[in-house]
């Protein structure tokens, strides 16, 4: 070894102390570290399942992706306007019905959309239930206080109870969300995410932002593996003992060599693009064409649109 | 070759200087430094640069692609001088941009694009090719390259190889005359590197002027007919018909291009300076 | 703090995006400016860095976690308007691939993160840094100030958007249409969260990065405080209170517009409304009575555009604070410069 001109030390021949594999029956809390690396590795997951999802034959993942997105918009805008919960539960049921249609199985369909928004509204919305946080008609009375009753300077009323507009008001909010939420998710899983990019292209987004956003998507995971690269180094060093301001050290210090990293390899990037000609003017080739089935689809939504606000009106 | 004219230098021919590099230095506070390096690269010919991490041979590629210029001395590519006014030059910058491709050693700065067939088509578009041409060109470089089932993939779900061989169709595409590859075998497996080689070769051999900066002396073995060895001191160190300057140990050694090491072969561990070249074959295939 | 679709009526959700065009534009021409060709991939990755950070868990003080945005701390290294497209993009990524937020609610949630929060985060950031040579300890104070300023603005305007919500989209037997919380419960539990908790973590991890950059890599922390060199003192004014006058006038206008146009409140339903809606901010009025005593605007007879007319002027309001703060602090940094 004297040629290499290396000696190991004499403690790193040593076995480590304790060197036996036991348990010792102690739990080890999960550690922030553990579980911002499963929250990255899920994004990527979630990512990759998406684009195979958005791979099959299924009925979304034919229509254009321009089409799609001015029709899921004009269905946003006319769940957004519905004030009746039966017209919103049939479009909730609809959204459904579509993924079914479009390869998506609707276990996975409903899973993924009520977790985790639409649950998280249930919750908050618990409390407007009640007749002291928002007055209506009492639908049931849940303690009768006898007199009014105040509290510092709010008078809570001479009872608790839940009210009729509280419910209404509930179930019309969770459906509201939960359905809105089902189109977004619909929308992500049934289009490849290029041609999505492509499609924003119809607002007028300019060409250069379409640029960034696409390269920034593209980078996210080049970073997310950074940083996950970062994070499990950091925990196979740890024997699970960390204080949290050990973590909050280390949590900051990564974003900001994540930041350092970001920056140089943002130059290179660019370094990239002009050697392949990019002068700041991005151009890109449009291999969208409409067909008979896209204009189908249009027209669905636009009598959709206009028969739900509609019937919501009469029945209003 | 009516192409070559467009820049205004002289016509490019078999022997004609494509690059003409001159007294260049270059300083920067981190590597990546050159102090005083002078070359000619002919039309056609297969170069490669030798040097050890830091001697500048990534500086000196990138200067030979217009993208960083020299602090002092100049770089003259096709006649014309590379600098930053040349460059502004709408015509020129398209003219040289089309005619030198650059294969990043670090694929992810080179893979931005969102699916491998845009990323293919980047250069080709933003060279200003016709639409039905460039579709052309992405068709028949997937086919080359054996990519035909990555074409739809988002590059960042690729494995290391795959993305090699993606940044080089980007570059490919463009059919420039002069190839600047960077490290083209750093990091990958042996199957991938040797093809990589074969492929230099065959790219030379058609008449692309070929110049790989790598450390691999098998590769630059395979695919140069001159090598240039840049120092540890940022200087030229050696210049001349690649098998010489292969055979050079001791120029080697102080280039920190070869090593006394031990090292196993066939489980037997010995010691000696090597240069992974005449007496033993590492990974790549022929 | 990302709004989801649902929480906020398509109306509201409209003016707000219409209000962002705005800021966009001034945004895309100060960073092409500032930054060339350069831009695009710098933006890219910057946004990239944000959309990754936000998914850091922080330990927070009473074992739980929490996460940062980062809005400030881009700005501070990007510069404030470089910052507002990196944010945007990001939050477009959010809502677009990974449902966090809403679509149509994505304007809201730009006007909140993507400028109130970085603009607002990186002047006060200006302010406390003034003269701080860089790598100084104030300057790392100054960013974590920047940033708690940053995100309690950005969470003001996201509940005061919220509590419009409850206050003023109700069926005519007054459920609430979306969020159910009006102005004077949204806004206390917003602020609560954020004024205690939420902004010291953000606070503390701005700090704490700048701090590592101060130690590592200052070239970074230096590039910004560079290019804003380059730019006069007066100039930098202009862009911004451009921008938040634009807000003052579009918010009102398009909620008047929209309102009567999607046939929403009828003069039968606003009569009805009226009747309620008073009623219910005065019981709640309690907490605010003190700070804005005419919040709850008189009109509980016949007026049918009182009901509006409050909403109009608690938008007025909420963006007159903000944009009053943002020019204060703006005004003296410029102000400082001058005397350098």
């Amino acid at each position: 070894m004297a040629e290499a001109g290396l000696s190991i030390p004499e403690w790193m021949r040593k076995k480590p102390i304790d060197a036996g594999v036991s348990r010792n029956g102690r739990r080890r809390r999960t550690s922030v570290v553990e579980r911002t690396i499963s929250g990255l590795s899920e994004a990527l997951r979630s990512s990759i399942f998406s684009e195979r999802i958005a791979a099959r034959p299924g009925l979304l993942q034919r229509i254009d992706p321009r089409i799609k997105i001015l029709g899921f918009l004009t269905l946003l805008i006319a769940i957004g306007l519905i004030h009746s919960p039966f017209i919103l539960l049939g479009l909730y049921a609809g959204t459904v019905l579509l993924a079914a249609m479009s390869r998506i199985s609707p276990g996975y369909f409903v899973k993924r959309v009520w977790l985790f928004i639409p649950l998280f509204t249930g919750v908050i919305v618990l409390p407007s239930l009640f007749n002291i946080i928002r007055p209506g008609d009492p639908l049931v009375t849940l303690w009768d206080f006898g007199r009014d009753v105040h509290l510092g300077p709010w008078l809570l009323g001479d009872s608790l109870a839940v009210t009729r507009q509280g419910a209404t008001g509930a179930v019309i909010f969770v459906l509201r969300v939960a359905a809105s939420v089902s189109l977004a998710v619909l929308l992500t899983l049934s289009t490849r995410w290029p041609d999505l990019l492509k499609a924003l292209r119809v607002f007028h987004v300019p060409r250069v932002f379409v640029l960034i956003i696409s390269m920034t998507y593209r980078y996210i995971f080049l970073l997310l593996g950074l940083a996950t690269d970062m994070f499990t180094a950091r925990r196979s060093r740890l024997a699970g003992v960390s204080t949290p301001r050990e973590d909050r050290r280390f949590v900051t210090g990564s974003m900001g060599a994540l930041l350092g990293k970001s920056q140089a390899l943002g130059e290179e990037v660019y370094a990239a693009m002009v050697s392949r000609g990019y002068s700041g003017e991005p151009r890109t080739l449009n291999r969208f064409s409409l067909a008979g089935r896209d204009l189908v689809f249009a027209a669905c939504v636009a009598i959709l649109a206009v028969a739900v606000i509609g019937g919501d009106r009469i029945i209003g | 070759m009516a192409e070559n004219n467009q820049v205004g230098g002289p016509a490019i021919g078999e022997g004609n200087a494509v690059y003409e590099v001159s007294s260049v230095s270059y300083s920067y506070e981190e590597t990546g430094a050159l102090d005083d390096v002078t070359f000619e690269v002919k039309a056609g010919e297969s170069l490669a640069l030798l040097g050890a991490n830091g001697s500048g041979k990534s500086t000196l590629l990138k200067m030979m692609n217009a993208l960083i210029f020299p602090s002092s001395g100049s770089v003259r590519a096709f006649g014309e001088e590379l600098s930053e006014e040349s460059l502004q030059d709408e015509g020129f910058s398209l003219a040289f941009r089309r005619r030198v491709g650059f294969v990043f050693q670090n694929s992810d700065a080179q893979l931005f694009s969102p699916s491998v067939w845009e990323e293919i088509a980047f250069g080709p578009l933003h060279l200003e090719l016709e639409p039905g041409e460039v579709e052309e060109r992405v068709e028949a470089t997937v086919h080359i390259l054996g990519l035909e089932h990555l074409r739809d993939r988002p590059p960042f779900h690729l494995s290391s190889g795959e993305k090699k061989k993606v940044a080089l169709a980007s570059v490919l595409a463009i059919s420039p005359e002069v190839l600047l590859l960077d490290e083209p075998t750093a990091g990958l497996d042996p199957k991938t590197a040797g093809f990589l080689a074969r492929l230099t070769v065959q790219l030379a051999a058609a008449g692309k002027t070929v110049i790989t900066a790598t450390q691999d002396l098998a590769l630059a073995k395979e695919v140069a007919g001159r090598a240039i060895v840049l120092g540890e001191d940022h200087r030229t160190a050696g210049d001349g018909p690649a098998a010489r300057i292969l055979g050079n140990r001791e120029l080697l050694l102080s280039a920190n291009l070869i090593h006394d090491h031990p090292h196993s072969h066939a489980g037997m561990e010995h010691y000696h300076p090597h240069s992974h070249l005449e007496e033993h074959h590492h990974g790549d295939e022929h | 703090m990302h709004i989801p679709d649902g929480y906020i009526s398509p109306q509201t959700a409209g003016g707000l995006w219409a209000l962002m065009v705005p800021v966009w534009y001034t945004a895309g021409y100060k960073a092409k400016r500032l930054l060339k060709a350069r831009q695009a991939p710098l933006v890219a990755i910057g946004a990239a860095f944000t959309f990754v950070i936000m998914m850091f868990n922080i330990p927070v003080p009473g074992g739980t976690t929490g996460h940062a945005i980062g809005g400030t701390l881009v700005a501070v290294v990007l510069g404030p308007w470089t910052a507002v497209i990196a944010l945007t993009v990001a939050l477009v990524i959010q809502a677009l691939f990974f449902g966090d937020g809403g679509l149509l609610a994505l304007g809201a949630n730009c006007l909140n993160i993507g400028f109130a929060m970085p603009v607002a985060g990186y002047y006060v950031y200006r302010v406390f840094s003034l003269g701080a040579a860089p790598g100084s300890a104030r300057q790392w104070l100054a960013a974590g100030v920047g940033a708690y300023a940053g995100i309690n603005v950005a969470a003001f305007l996201t509940a005061v958007q919220i509590g419009i919500q409850g206050d003023f989209f109700q069926t005519a037997a007054g459920a609430a249409l979306y969020s159910p919380y009006g102005l004077s419960q949204a806004v206390p539990a917003m602020m609560a969260a954020h004024l205690t908790l939420v902004g010291f973590v953000e606070a503390a991890v701005t700090s704490l990065v700048v701090l590592y950059l101060q130690r590592t890599n200052p070239g970074l922390l230096l590039a910004a405080a560079e290019s804003k060199k380059a730019r006069a003192g007066g100039q930098r004014l202009k862009p911004l209170a451009i921008g938040l006058l634009l807000m003052i006038v579009f918010v009102p206008l398009g909620l008047l517009a929209s309102a009567p146009a999607w046939g929403e409140w009828g003069p039968e339903e606003i009569r009805e409304e009226l009747g309620f809606i008073p009623e219910g901010m005065e019981r709640f009025a309690g907490l605010w009575s003190g700070i804005l005593p005419d919040y709850a605007l008189p009109g509980d007879g016949g007026e049918p555009w009182a009901g509006v007319a409050a909403y109009v002027f608690s938008a007025i309001l909420g963006l007159g604070i903000v944009s009053l703060l943002t020019y204060v602090i703006v005004r003296l940094t410029a102000g400082k410069d001058v005397r350098k």
